[in-house]
């Protein structure tokens, strides 16, 4: 096994979302076009958001027409979202309301904020305004989530190569939302996106060495929910979302 | 002592002869079995990473299997530390026992399962059904193959050998017998949409979901689960109990392991870089999650495995069930899966059954089932010499004397003939003067016995009328007499 780890040592990722160079921007540009065309590829939808926070509102809104309604007014949406303070900061409850959509957060219990410290977006809850302090039982935020148009989650990294969001359970990160809705929508930051998944695994391997476990699950989600089944010809939506989207920009 | 798997159900040339005779099946087979084939030749040429993955991946693997103990042990440990029940696993009776006293304990009536070879190994559906529970298979494929009342015809794609026709008849079917609208047409989505359906209503309702595996990964106790469906995170996600049922082998030891790992089921088996979902589970839901079921279940199922551990066939255990080898198989290709009379089909089903059911299961399968063209040989991702093993199996049945009398009779006879030059041009005598009724229209036609068979289907010409080693003693003659 020392061959196998010794080799694995040769591709550590060195990149750090840190304020780079021109040569780090540059490349990080082309692992954010090759990310896209990657999940294109794989029949979900892309949007490159270049402008900050409010064309990231904007983008979601453009989003969920086009992946609810298919490109249609969306009269009715219900939305369900993670409650992480990285979310907070787009307030989707005004953007929603101003459609004439519902917004539901993902609910937090009190320990909810310590437990998702530094996860999918280095983000802690607990302190997150607005966010619902009741425990719902499992069944009834199943069938919320199953009654809901679209899912809002962030990631905790992505994969250029594969076209490929990773996404940790925690309190505040549940995993209904990227499951049971009709379409998933998760934003990414472009410093998220790293080249190959044992790149990917490596910023899982941090994640476990900092927190002494990995998540209770950590889904890599490529694309909208596929099947071949029937007669070898693809099918998209199975039982997953029928649509996946993501947005990758800053805000 | 090998494991248990479920009877074959009709007799070798009674499955064959079913194959051989549904052109319907045979065209689906042979459309599907290329297309993966070609999606996987196309998808390593175009990624180079991907073979150089392949390799690292194949080492992990080998060096994990040598020590499988010692890492069961390390993965228990780890998954019971997070809260999760772990339980050793001999045979199918076991597995069936445990589930079912989970069921009653925490009260379960309704279960989902997602796509699992495992469970087919040990025919875990009928043992729930027996005790009154109700199943629900949730993979497309598997789902339209539980309709069916059948056995899946591929590892990978289990319903490649209905066309849209029979699966529209048995929603139909179904339809009618929850009295709930039919699908609207047979077109791809009308199908899907109506599966869907009918598959997020038994998830809601579900009280227990059923998994497999495709890895263990032994220093965190995590199980790693590949879907395209999204079937895989429903059952893990939804019901309150979760139960995994994993055969040992899936075990590697360190995430740098799984790293170069984790895409080949996807590369090898369907052409994709990644599958849609892949979800590493460890242990239960925890402190503060609202979702997830609240009790995780893994059993380390045996049934035959482990007693393969230092033989001859230990690198069996490293096939990660991807069905590459299945895709390029004449044999399979021909026949399908469900004539090999077991849910592992193609030439990994040829070494697998005998080897984890015992030879008498399926003495027919090495000796009859390959054609030792070596092609899955090369498509395997990890390097498992299956020709290899299908020899060996081949030989040990003959050692054990397991073949009729008159395989025996008509080998002993042929060798003894063909031994020496005189029974060799004796046979040729023979068979010449015996052919006679037999040739029409200067073809041999209609042939009796073992050659009846072959002529069946070949149009075969007939044997010379003057043999090589006639023509020449003749020629040499006539020229030292001139």
């Amino acid at each position: 096994m020392v061959g196998a780890a010794a080799c694995l040592e040769d591709r550590v990722v060195t990149r750090k979302p840190s304020a780079g160079s021109l040569a780090e921007a540059s490349g990080r540009d082309a692992l954010v076009a090759e990310f896209v065309e990657s999940w294109r590829g794989l029949e979900g939808d892309a949007w490159i958001v270049r402008g900050g926070r409010d064309e990231v509102r904007r983008t979601i809104v453009e989003a969920a027409r086009i992946m609810v309604e298919d490109g249609g007014p969306a009269t009715s949406c219900r939305v369900l979202a993670w409650s992480t303070a990285d979310l907070a900061s787009l307030d989707l409850p005004g953007l929603l309301a101003q459609q004439g959509w519902e917004h539901v957060p993902w609910p937090t219990g009190a320990r909810a904020g310590e437990a998702a410290a530094g996860t999918n977006g280095a983000a802690a809850a607990g302190d997150v305004p607005g966010a619902e302090e009741v425990t719902r039982t499992q069944a009834e935020l199943v069938t919320l989530a199953a009654a809901s148009d679209l899912g809002i989650t962030t990631c905790a990294w992505a994969v250029a190569e594969t076209g490929t969001i990773a996404l940790y359970a925690t309190p505040a990160t549940g995993r209904l939302p990227s499951l049971l809705p009709t379409a998933h929508l998760a934003l990414v930051r472009p410093s998220q996106v790293v080249r190959t998944v044992p790149d990917g695994l490596r910023l899982l391997a941090e994640y476990m060495a900092r927190e002494g476990d990995p998540p209770s699950a950590v889904n890599l989600v490529s694309g909208p929910s596929r099947s071949a089944d029937i007669e070898g010809d693809l099918a998209v939506g199975v039982h997953g979302p029928r649509r996946a989207g993501v947005i990758i920009g800053e805000w | 002592m090998p494991g248990e798997l479920p009877p074959a159900g009709a007799t070798w040339p009674e499955r064959r002869r079913r194959a051989l005779a549904d052109p319907a099946m045979r065209a689906a087979v042979a459309k599907s079995t290329r297309s993966l084939a070609v999606k996987k030749e196309a998808v390593f040429a175009t990624y180079p990473a991907a073979e150089a993955m392949r390799k690292r991946a194949v080492i992990a693997r080998r060096g994990s299997l040598a020590r499988v103990d010692a890492l069961l042990d390390e993965l228990t440990r780890r998954v019971e530390a997070r809260g999760g029940h772990v339980v050793r696993a001999a045979g199918p009776a076991d597995v069936g026992r445990y589930v079912l006293d989970v069921a009653r304990r925490r009260g379960v009536q309704r279960v989902v399962k997602s796509k699992s070879m495992a469970t087919e190994e040990i025919a875990l559906n009928e043992q729930l059904e027996n005790a009154g529970l109700h199943v629900r298979e949730t993979d497309l494929g598997e789902y339209i193959i539980q309709l069916a009342g059948e056995r899946p015809a591929h590892i990978l794609v289990p319903a490649s050998h209905k066309t849209r026709q029979q699966v529209r008849a048995l929603f139909d079917e179904e339809a009618a017998a929850c009295a709930v609208d039919p699908p609207v047409g047979d077109a791809t989505p009308e199908l899907t949409a109506f599966a869907r359906r009918q598959l997020r209503a038994d998830f809601l309702a579900a009280d227990m979901g059923i998994s497999g595996g495709n890895f263990l990964v032994a220093e965190t106790g995590t199980l790693v689960l590949i879907t395209n469906e999204g079937n895989g995170r429903m059952t893990t996600s939804l019901p309150r109990v979760h139960i995994a049922v994993v055969g040992i082998d899936k075990i590697v030891a360190t995430w740098a392991d799984l790293a170069d790992l984790l895409q080949q089921p996807a590369l090898s088996g369907t052409g994709q870089r990644l599958s849609t979902y892949t979800t590493f589970i460890t242990g239960p839901r925890r402190e503060g999650e609202l979702d997830g079921p609240e009790e995780f279940h893994l059993v380390l199922l045996d049934n035959g495995r482990h007693e393969l551990l230092g033989t001859e066939f230990v690198d069996i255990l490293a096939c990660i069930r991807c069905g590459a080898c299945l895709n390029v198989c004449p044999v399979f290709r021909t026949i399908g899966g469900q004539a090999y009379g077991t849910m592992y089909s193609g030439p990994i089903g040829v070494v697998l059954t005998p080897l984890l059911g015992g030879l008498e299961r399926a003495p027919e399968l090495p000796k009859s089932a390959c054609a030792l063209c070596y092609a899955c040989a090369d498509a395997c991702p990890m390097e498992i010499d299956l020709p290899r093993h299908i020899l060996a199996l081949r030989r040990t049945e003959v050692e054990r004397g397991m073949e009729p009398w008159s395989d025996r009779l008509t080998f002993e006879l042929w060798g003894r003939f063909w031994a020496n030059p005189a029974g060799f041009r004796f046979t040729g005598r023979i068979a010449r003067l015996g052919q006679r009724v037999y040739v029409r229209d200067g073809r041999l036609k209609g042939a009796p016995g073992l050659v009846g068979g072959w002529t069946a289907t070949r149009n075969a010409p007939p044997l010379a009328r003057e043999s090589f080693h006639e023509w020449w003693a003749r020629r040499r003659a006539s020229r030292t007499g001139s």
